[in-house]
């Protein structure tokens, strides 16, 4: 069975993987594995952004986003006439004859990695790029993998890939995607931490994070930074300690990242 | 699939190649592009010898055995088959040759649409007008546009010079200038402190010795460097044109523990996603400050090499005098002096100052920031300086830019940049005796007559250049400068008599040509409004019966094209038979059989194509084409290489493309500008003085009066007009309490310079356009939430940006990445005109400043100066509508943007 495997840490926000599906399907069909995709609009694998933080601790999570070809997949079992199938190699693909006006093969997917062709009247996702994999072509593996420079993305047999500590896109949708994650986006809360007497940033400050959620700990670095990464939603009770000083500030990760920006340690 | 057919192409929006695609076509149409894996092509051990390395510690870097295209050129069949590709020979439908004003309708371009003719009738007019104007005016009233990089990866078939070539054949003609775009800091300023530098004259530094090439600068880097600070560098984005190996590059830095401080108004596209970049946000154009202080703070704490200034440099007196306070000002450049100017708060000045101190820091710099604003030759100085005080050349202890890229050397290798074969026709960089820089144009023709200093070229020019006086049109006593003086080395190289040479140039002295105004504009590279600088006023001055007829060769219907009079139909390079190789920032550099990966496009030819024709016309094509096929002028350049010394011309053709062999003996080289910094005596620079010179004696001789650059870097804020100044656009003048916001307008992501903008997988990207509630799809406007509040700008809004030259209009993308008090929007969207100095596309060099660097340094300032951004809301709109309903009825695709069928008429 394959898989995808996806290491978000190393991606770079380029596109080439989004690109490479675009080069490889719109404007051409592959049948009987897909009819062409509409130049614009469809995202067979989209690159999703994520803005993070304030001034002036900001990031950018880069998120390839594609179909999980699930093993529960729920595209399937909405799908009449067999239009929906799962290859031997563990691929979901559509049909693009059968599943003609089907759309609630597009409906029943959690994630809407499914898109809708108005012209040709059938729903259309990711296929793996079987016809590659199948096929007498120059090349033998999915485009958005071929075209990545980064190996973000792999692609293979489950038991190639080093599949320990990841994670897979809503869990709890039951859908058992094949789609694994590494580095998926958690909270941060960053700042830097100055003093306001010495107008002087504060290197090694005690830095402790603490909720219902846990404790996390780490000390500001050389431009008097903190980043306490890999947070879950929770509220938090931060405080700072340095030199005989302290300061507590209460912080939410529940909505969103937090910058707090310079923090005078008073 | 047996009927597919590949070929290999270099795609690059530069001169100089990118990393090798792989283009798969069916039917003689693109299937797709890909990367390609050299091991289907050589074995391991044929490649071992052409592989550098880079070791540190345990870790071993190598480019590896796959290319990484940049994503443009993976994107390519967009291009390729972009529904704004020109067709066919198109003309202007209300304009007529001959040059009577009556019939030209000058005013109307820009705004007038076209009509398709054959390439017989645009052949004709081509003909006939430069026959109607040399004759009237003489050869030099043509004025030849477009001696540049800026586009695609050609070589036999590149233009950006083939007009010139030919004219050169027809008696002359003024050649365009390009003025040093994208390194006008180092160029205007850094030069008078190390030297010519790179390419002898870009002003980014390198050692004369080595022909001025920066040799393993980032090898030094990855040995020695521990702090590697970006000021205003954009690498995920600006480095990765021609190949995205250098992301691979960054993440090896990263995993031998170096350290990143990213200093810039945006939080670029690579200090967002990597979480060892510290990005300290600056207001634009303020870096000098910053420097000040960081020099307050080594000086004040002991925190420089004093031993390197004292035996490396001149000068250092006066700058230290000055950051202290103890000169005539009397204002010491403390920290707390520099947050107010640059928005950095005090602490994080000294952390960073400290931090550039104590550890081995390496600067990378390219095309962005303050090195392109008004006065950029003070934060280019200041920043050479902080290099300087730190020991220039120590180990780790260099600049890398895009010059200084190359890792290894290759035996064959000519520069650090060359290729490796060239049989590109171009005149490009050639002297000619009657000039005008690309910034000066507007001028030129709005006034008859412009002065400047300096060529000035971008490249090969010494830094003593920029004090000559030059003039348009071409006077005796410019002519007589231009045209030099001879020496016994000119006899030498030339194997002629000192007293033959004497009577060759005084035969020219005697027999000055004519030099008239200029009547006709030939443009290869139909860009300059958006480019390069004063976007409005280039726009206003071509408008005139002064051009009586304006021609452009281009591939996509846009910009410059879309205000002239015939438009000659140019192939992408994917459909020339050329050879083109890769030898600038590409991963492995190599020398490559580019032959034509698909059917052309409509009825396009190549820039030296249509030369060649044009040359019929004349009865000189032979002197064009020298009676060559493309194949046997691809085999001519291979014979002509030093290709020959490792490979056979029947297994380059079988292979399709060649690396050649790293230098056994490259180790012998110093990297960067180690040789000054071991053995300043013999490896001096190429300064009055051979050092650095932190104050500058022939500045202070030249330019005794000039307040705006003055012989050592200061903070220079300018005023007003009346007063001399050149600029008033910081936030310390005037000008601001009408226009508060400074703006960036660095590359964009989405975009070489303007290439791409119609690249329609790439405007579906959310960070690419803004969808305005009219459904167009705006250039962002990259605006901070404490800005936008009090504006009441919300997400998707249509904005206008403004100041006193003019109005883009953009669409707000409220973000954090963005420093209260600056905007961002990226340079290079294509322009749409609804009026004059009104303009829907979003071009921002469109407003940027039509005065240039400073009173003496003519190049460009298009980032760091003041705007204003406004809601526009329906009842604006519609009133724009009603008075200019033609712009708006023009059609428009989403997908696409303007296109062909925006300007043609069917």
């Amino acid at each position: 069975m394959k898989a995808f495997l996806i290491d978000m840490s190393t991606c770079v926000g380029c596109h080439d993987c989004q690109i490479g599906c675009k080069d490889e399907h719109c404007g051409q069909a592959w049948m009987p594995y897909a009819e062409a995709q509409p130049e614009t609009g469809q995202f067979w694998i989209e690159l999703k952004q994520f803005e993070r933080g304030a001034v002036p601790h900001v990031r950018v999570a880069y998120q390839p986003t594609m179909c999980n070809h699930c093993e529960e997949a729920p595209c399937l079992k909405a799908a009449k006439d067999g239009a929906v199938s799962r290859r031997d190699d563990g691929l979901v693909i559509i049909d693009p004859i059968k599943s003609k006006g089907q759309r609630k093969i597009m409906d029943a997917c959690p994630y809407k990695v499914i898109y809708w062709n108005d012209e040709l009247d059938i729903p259309q996702k990711c296929t793996g790029c079987a016809h590659l994999l199948d096929g007498d072509h120059p090349i033998n593996v999915p485009r958005c993998v071929d075209n990545c420079h980064l190996n973000v993305i792999t692609f293979g047999e489950e038991a190639d890939l080093d599949l320990a500590g990841t994670e897979v896109l809503h869990p709890e949708f039951g859908t058992k995607p094949r789609v694994f994650y590494r580095g998926l986006p958690k909270k941060f809360i960053a700042a830097t931490v100055f003093d306001p007497d010495t107008k002087e940033v504060v290197i090694g400050a005690k830095v402790t994070a603490q909720g219902e959620a846990g404790t996390f700990a780490t000390t500001t670095d050389g431009w008097g930074d903190f980043w306490l990464r890999d947070l879950p939603d929770a509220d938090w009770t931060v405080t700072i300690e340095a030199d005989g000083k302290k300061k507590t500030i209460k912080v939410s990760t529940k909505e969103e990242d937090k910058g707090l920006g310079d923090v005078a340690l008073v | 699939m047996s009927d597919v057919k590949t070929t290999f192409q270099s795609i690059a929006c530069g001169g100089t190649g990118g990393d090798l695609t792989a283009m798969d076509s069916t039917d003689g149409k693109i299937t797709r592009i890909r990367p390609i894996n050299y091991l289907d092509t050589y074995t391991k051990e044929e490649l071992e010898p052409s592989i550098w390395k880079i070791k540190v510690g345990n870790e071993v870097f190598t480019p590896g055995y796959k290319s990484a295209p940049n994503y443009f050129a993976l994107a390519y069949k967009n291009r390729v088959y972009s529904k704004n590709r020109v067709q066919h020979p198109l003309k202007r439908v209300d304009w007529e040759p001959g040059g009577d004003p009556a019939k030209i309708n000058a005013a109307n371009r820009g705004k007038s649409k076209f009509v398709r003719i054959s390439w017989d009738e645009a052949l004709d007019i081509m003909e006939s007008e430069i026959r109607r104007i040399v004759e009237k005016y003489g050869p030099y009233s043509v004025l030849t546009i477009g001696e540049d990089g800026h586009r695609e990866s050609k070589n036999l078939h590149a233009g950006g010079g083939m007009h010139s070539t030919l004219m050169s054949k027809l008696g002359g003609y003024t050649r365009e200038v390009r003025t040093p775009d994208s390194v006008e800091g180092w160029y205007w300023g850094a030069k008078h402190f190390w030297g010519s530098g790179c390419n002898k004259g870009l002003g980014m530094p390198a050692p004369p010795q080595t022909g001025y090439n920066p040799w393993h600068v980032l090898r030094d880097i990855s040995e020695n460097s521990e702090l590697i600070a970006f000021a205003a560098g954009d690498w995920e984005l600006t480095q990765n044109y021609a190949s995205q190996m250098w992301s691979r590059l960054l993440l090896f830095w990263e995993k031998v523990g170096k350290e990143f401080v990213i200093i810039d108004p945006f939080c670029n596209y690579t200090a967002v996603c990597h979480d060892t970049m510290k990005w300290i946000p600056i207001l634009p154009n303020t870096d000098s400050a910053l420097d000040f202080a960081v020099m307050y703070v080594w000086i004040t704490e002991g925190l420089y090499d004093k031993d390197y200034v004292d035996s490396h440099s001149v000068g250092f007196d006066k700058v230290k005098a000055y950051v202290l306070g103890e000169d005539e000002e009397g204002i010491a450049k403390t920290p707390a002096w520099a947050s107010e100017r640059c928005g950095i708060p005090e602490w994080t000045i000294k952390a960073y100052a400290r931090k550039r101190a104590n550890m081995v820091t390496a600067s990378v710099h390219f095309s962005s920031g303050a090195i392109k604003g008004p006065y950029s030759h003070e934060p280019g100085r200041t920043h050479a300086y902080l290099l300087g005080m730190q020991g220039l050349g120590k180990p780790g202890v260099q600049q890398a830019f895009m010059n200084a890229s190359l890792i290894g050397k290759e035996t064959i290798a000519r520069s650090t940049s060359s290729p490796f074969s060239s049989i590109n026709q171009c005149r490009m960089f050639y002297p000619s005796e009657q000039k005008i820089p690309r910034t000066l144009i507007a001028e030129a023709l709005k006034k008859g007559q412009v002065d400047w200093w300096g060529s000035p070229a971008i490249v090969y020019v010494e830094t003593s250049e920029q004090f000559q006086v030059n003039s348009y049109p071409t006077t005796p006593e410019t002519y007589k400068a231009a045209l030099g003086t001879i020496s016994p080395e000119m006899a030498r190289a030339q194997n002629k008599s000192l007293e033959e040479l004497q009577a060759a140039l005084d035969h020219k002295l005697n027999n000055m040509p004519e030099f008239n105004k200029i009547h006709m504009l030939w443009s290869e590279k139909p860009c300059n409004m958006n480019c390069w600088d004063g976007g409005f006023n280039y726009q206003d001055a071509i408008c005139t019966d002064e051009v009586e007829f304006f021609v452009t060769n281009h591939q996509w219907l846009e910009n410059d094209s879309l205000f002239c009079d015939l438009v000659l139909p140019v192939t992408t390079c994917v459909e020339d038979n050329d050879s083109m190789g890769g030898s600038m920032v590409v991963s492995l550099r190599h020398d490559s059989l580019t032959p034509p990966g698909c059917n052309r496009v409509g009825e396009s030819k190549s820039d030296f194509e249509i030369a060649c024709e044009l040359g019929e016309r004349f009865g000189l094509r032979d002197q064009i084409d020298m009676g060559m096929t493309d194949d046997e002028w691809i085999q001519f350049g291979f014979s002509q290489s030093r290709l020959g010394e490792e490979i056979t011309w029947e297994e380059y053709q079988k292979r399709g493309f060649y690396f050649p062999k790293q230098d056994p003996n490259q180790e012998d080289l110093p990297p960067g500008m180690r040789g000054f910094y071991d053995d300043p005596k013999n490896w001096p620079l190429d300064t009055p003085s051979g050092k650095l010179e932190f104050w500058s004696d022939a500045l202070a001789e030249n330019f005794p009066d000039d307040l705006e650059r003055q012989p050592m870097a200061k903070w220079v804020v300018g005023g007003s007009k009346k007063e001399g100044w050149s600029h008033d656009e910081t936030l310390w003048g005037d000008r601001c309490k009408d226009y508060p916001l400074l703006l960036v307008a660095n590359p964009a992501k989405w975009r070489i310079h303007v290439q791409g903008d119609d690249i329609k997988w790439f405007r579906e990207i959310e960070t690419c356009k803004v969808r305005g509630a009219d459904g167009y799809l705006y250039e962002p406007i990259w605006i901070n939430p404490a800005d936008a509040k009090v504006r009441n700008i919300k997400p998707g809004d249509i904005v206008k940006l403004y100041n006193d030259r003019g109005t883009i209009l953009v669409g707000a993308r409220i973000s954090e990445r963005v420093i209260p008090g600056a905007v961002v929007v990226h340079k290079g969207s294509r322009v749409d005109p609804i009026a004059p100095h009104l303009d829907r596309g979003g071009a921002a060099n469109l407003i940027s400043p039509n005065n240039q660097v400073s009173k003496h340094c003519k190049g460009f300032a298009v980032s760091g100066y003041l705007v204003e951004a406004a809601k526009v809301g329906k009842p604006e709109m519609d009133k724009w509508k009603k008075e200019y309903p033609e712009a708006f009825a023009r059609d428009y695709d989403p997908d696409i943007g303007i296109n062909y069928s925006s300007w043609v008429i069917e």
